[in-house]
């Protein structure tokens, strides 16, 4: 804008500048033509006298002028002249002068010589005995008084750019200081120019406007980030050169990376294979699921691309922690498979006994010998889906609000009476100790417990072996305890044998019977009373398992 | 226009992680092969092995057009000329787990991990260069320092295993070419354990200047 100003008045200054001399000079040369008429007037009139008084001895004693003086009688012939030789002069009766003299009384012309450079004014008068007394004169012309002065002429017109050059920037700078100084953030409305005020007024407007949007702006983001930052989930954004836009720190820490100033991209959160697929795959406009490992952790990463336009410009990736949903997937797949093999393996042994007999091909006497196997396998049948009955009920908690107070020790007294028969087939022998102690729980639950306990203590034990049950109340617990004298329990086993189906003896013998649930239905029987289990075994020397219960209340 | 070579730069950047984690997913997959006897793993290390030489050409191409059309100047030009260097080293590192994995191949009936240290060694190595992609995506230069320094470490492991294997040669000469195979796969993981080394020392060079 000074630019523009600096312009427009330097264009005008200058401009105004040169017509000045111009005009100058054309008014000034006009006034000196017109003072060289009237000299040149009054000198004819004067030498006009002179010669009509004394006639030609006037010229002889003639003053000195500057005008040159010619006397040219009526025919036009020179009589005289001050600057050349009149005889050699040629006739001047076709000069415009005379001719106007001749008529008139006098006569005026103005001729210029062949460059142009001069002109002659001529001024003629004539006499009473009609001769002509003609003065003239030469004077410059415009065009060579220009040319003469052409160096006074430049350094004017160089005096006249640089002074207009120096008004004129100082102008436009006068102009726009109060322009320049106005804060575009607060305008002064008061100080500035009244034509600028409607567009300053507007701004201020407008400057409200953004700052409440920018308020409103910065609120919304705090909000998110609340919201994000107390999610569980991991959430990343991320652009389509996989630079993240923004993370919360659940990604960070399901992810294991970190992102900083110089590793923007979403790879420096995680680089493995599932994650690079479902980034990639979510980016060519894919929606993706994948499970991810990171160390310890298992996470399903969710990648859905964003779009404008049609153009896929990014993706949004969520991050799941379902370490525990798939630990408990794979229990419950271990558990499946274990099922339908401990189901299997009777069945096909009734299957294969049946299909004996339907063929006829058993011998009438073995006949009691099969039935008796059938019989034992439907037995073991109906015993293992009992024991998963009873666990899943367990699992889903359907006892819970069925508690009374149980005397603990009256339960394992009617275990081991039911146990008697078996522990004596076996050479084991079942003693009870403690006292009478009593405890919030379900019967039927405490009393499979309890079962549960004795009959692995007897099933476990070896040939006159011994099985000590005690109940007792210590000082902040009820403590049962089932003690053998058996085969024990290797230490690496120690930690599995309340998971369902393990057994030590991987053979999963007939010989020895059992599911494989009964620890199993133990340890859920205790958490479902919120006691704690101890176990404790040397291998060949027995096993000691310990259920301690909070006391009533 | 430079907009458009920043984006280029930021793609190429984009790659070499992909790169590199393919490479640390090869060795991974080739030592899983060796020492978890995983027949599945030598398919799929060789697999990891192929697409890294498909990435190193396709870097290899992104770089070259950036030199030729950008001619960059500066720390550009240290990041792409250190790119081009650091996928040769990359393209090794591939090229030697799918040797690896090929020798697992035949020694899969073995048992190798009990004798030697060689479970040692390519933890060690694996670790090398996951740190030395790890120290390029954060551009990191204590890490890039601290691979540097663990080369020796795998090094030493290299000399170790040459000495068990050669106890365990004089003891019982019949299974001779399995241990010379053990040896071959020692000097693998010790050349990663180098060509991890190259690479941090490219990072510190695209990051510092300095080499």
């Amino acid at each position: 804008m000074s630019k523009k100003i600096f312009k427009g008045i330097f264009l005008v200054s200058f401009l105004t500048l040169v017509a000045c001399l111009a005009l100058i000079m054309g008014v000034l040369y006009q006034y000196f033509g017109d003072e060289l008429q009237t000299e040149l007037r009054n000198e004819a009139s004067f030498v006009a006298q002179g010669v009509e008084a004394s006639g030609e001895d006037y010229f002889a004693d003639m003053p000195a002028s500057k005008a040159r003086v010619t006397w040219i009688d009526a025919s036009g012939d020179v009589l005289f002249d001050s600057v050349a030789d009149e005889t050699t002069m040629e006739n001047h009766s076709d000069r415009q002068e005379f001719i106007d003299a001749k008529e008139l009384g006098v006569g005026e012309a103005t001729r210029y010589s062949g460059t142009l450079a001069e002109k002659t004014v001529y001024y003629a008068m004539r006499l009473s005995d009609g001769t002509v007394i003609r003065v003239s004169t030469t004077q410059s012309t415009v065009w060579s008084l220009l040319v003469s002065m052409l160096q006074p002429i430049m350094i004017v017109l160089a005096v006249s750019i640089v002074l207009s050059g120096i008004l004129a920037s100082k102008m436009a700078k006068h102009i726009v200081k109060p322009i320049n100084a106005i804060d575009l953030d607060q305008p002064d409305l008061d100080h500035a120019y009244e034509e600028i005020s409607p567009l300053l007024l507007k701004i201020t407007r407008q400057n409200q406007t953004i700052q409440h949007q920018m308020d409103e702006l910065s609120r919304q983001r705090h909000e998110f980030s609340v919201i994000t930052e107390n999610m569980n989930e991991g959430l990343v954004v991320i652009d389509n050169m996989t630079d993240v836009l923004s993370y919360n720190s659940a990604a960070q820490r399901l992810l294991g990376g970190k992102i900083t100033e110089d590793a923007k991209s979403v790879f420096a959160l995680n680089r493995s294979e599932t994650f690079r697929r479902a980034v990639d795959k979510a980016l060519s406009g894919q929606h993706a699921e994948e499970l991810l490992k990171t160390g310890s952790m298992v996470c399903r990463v969710i990648a859905n691309p964003v779009r404008t336009d049609g153009t896929v410009t990014g993706a949004v990736l969520i991050v799941f922690d379902v370490t525990q949903a798939e630990e408990n997937e794979a229990i419950r797949r271990e558990f499946t498979s274990n099922v339908s093999h401990e189901l299997k393996t009777p069945l096909t042994s009734i299957f294969g006994i049946s299909e004996m007999l339907k063929n006829g091909i058993v011998k009438p006497e073995d006949v009691k010998k099969f039935g008796k196997d059938i019989n034992d396998e439907t037995g073991r049948l109906i015993t293992l889906v009992n024991d998963i009955i009873r666990l899943s009920q367990l699992d889903e908690n359907k006892f819970a609000d069925e508690k009374q107070p149980v005397d603990l020790y009256e339960t394992a007294k009617s275990v081991i009476k039911q146990l008697q028969n078996y522990a004596g087939d076996n050479k084991v022998s079942l003693e009870l100790f403690g006292e009478h102690c009593k405890v919030n729980g379900i019967p039927t639950v405490l009393d499979e417990m309890v079962y549960n306990l004795c009959d692995n203590a007897i099933k476990y034990n070896k040939e006159n072996g011994s099985v000590r049950i005690s109940v007792e109340e210590t000082d902040d617990a009820i403590v049962l305890t089932v003690k053998d004298t058996g085969i024990g329990i290797p230490k690496e086993d120690l930690n599995r044998v309340f998971e369902r189906f393990y057994r030590v003896d991987k053979s999963h013998s007939k010989k020895i019977g059992g599911t494989g649930l009964g620890l199993s239905i133990v340890k859920h029987a205790a958490a479902c009373h919120d006691a704690s289990l101890q176990i404790d075994s040397r291998v060949d020397e027995g096993t000691t398992i310990s259920v301690a219960f909070p006391k009533l209340k | 226009m430079r907009n458009k070579f920043d984006e280029q730069l930021e793609r190429l950047n984009v790659e070499l992680i992909k790169m590199g984690a393919l490479c640390s997913e090869a060795i991974s997959k080739a030592v899983k092969a060796l020492l978890d006897r995983d027949t599945e793993m030598i398919e799929k290390a060789k697999e990891a092995d192929e697409e890294i030489d498909r990435k190193e050409r396709e870097i290899e191409g992104m770089c070259m057009r950036l030199l030729l059309q950008q001619q960059p100047v500066a720390r550009d030009l240290r990041v792409i000329s250190s790119a081009l260097k650091m996928i040769s080293d990359m393209e090794r590192i591939g090229d030697q787990a799918s040797d690896i994995a090929e020798i697992a191949k035949y020694i899969i009936s073995e048992n190798t991990n009990s004798e030697t240290h060689i479970k040692d060694m390519a933890k060690e190595a694996i670790q090398m260069v996951t740190d030395s992609i790890d120290s390029f995506v954060h551009k990191d230069l204590t890490m890039a320092q601290k691979v540097i320094d663990y080369d020796d470490i795998v090094d030493r492991y290299f000399d170790r295993i040459k000495t068990e294997l050669i106890a365990l040669i004089a003891k019982d000469n019949t299974k001779g070419e399995y241990y010379i195979d053990l040896l071959m796969i020692a000097k693998y993981l010790e050349r990663i354990g180098d060509h991890a080394t190259n690479i941090a020392e490219w990072v510190k060079y695209s990051i510092a200047g300095e080499h």
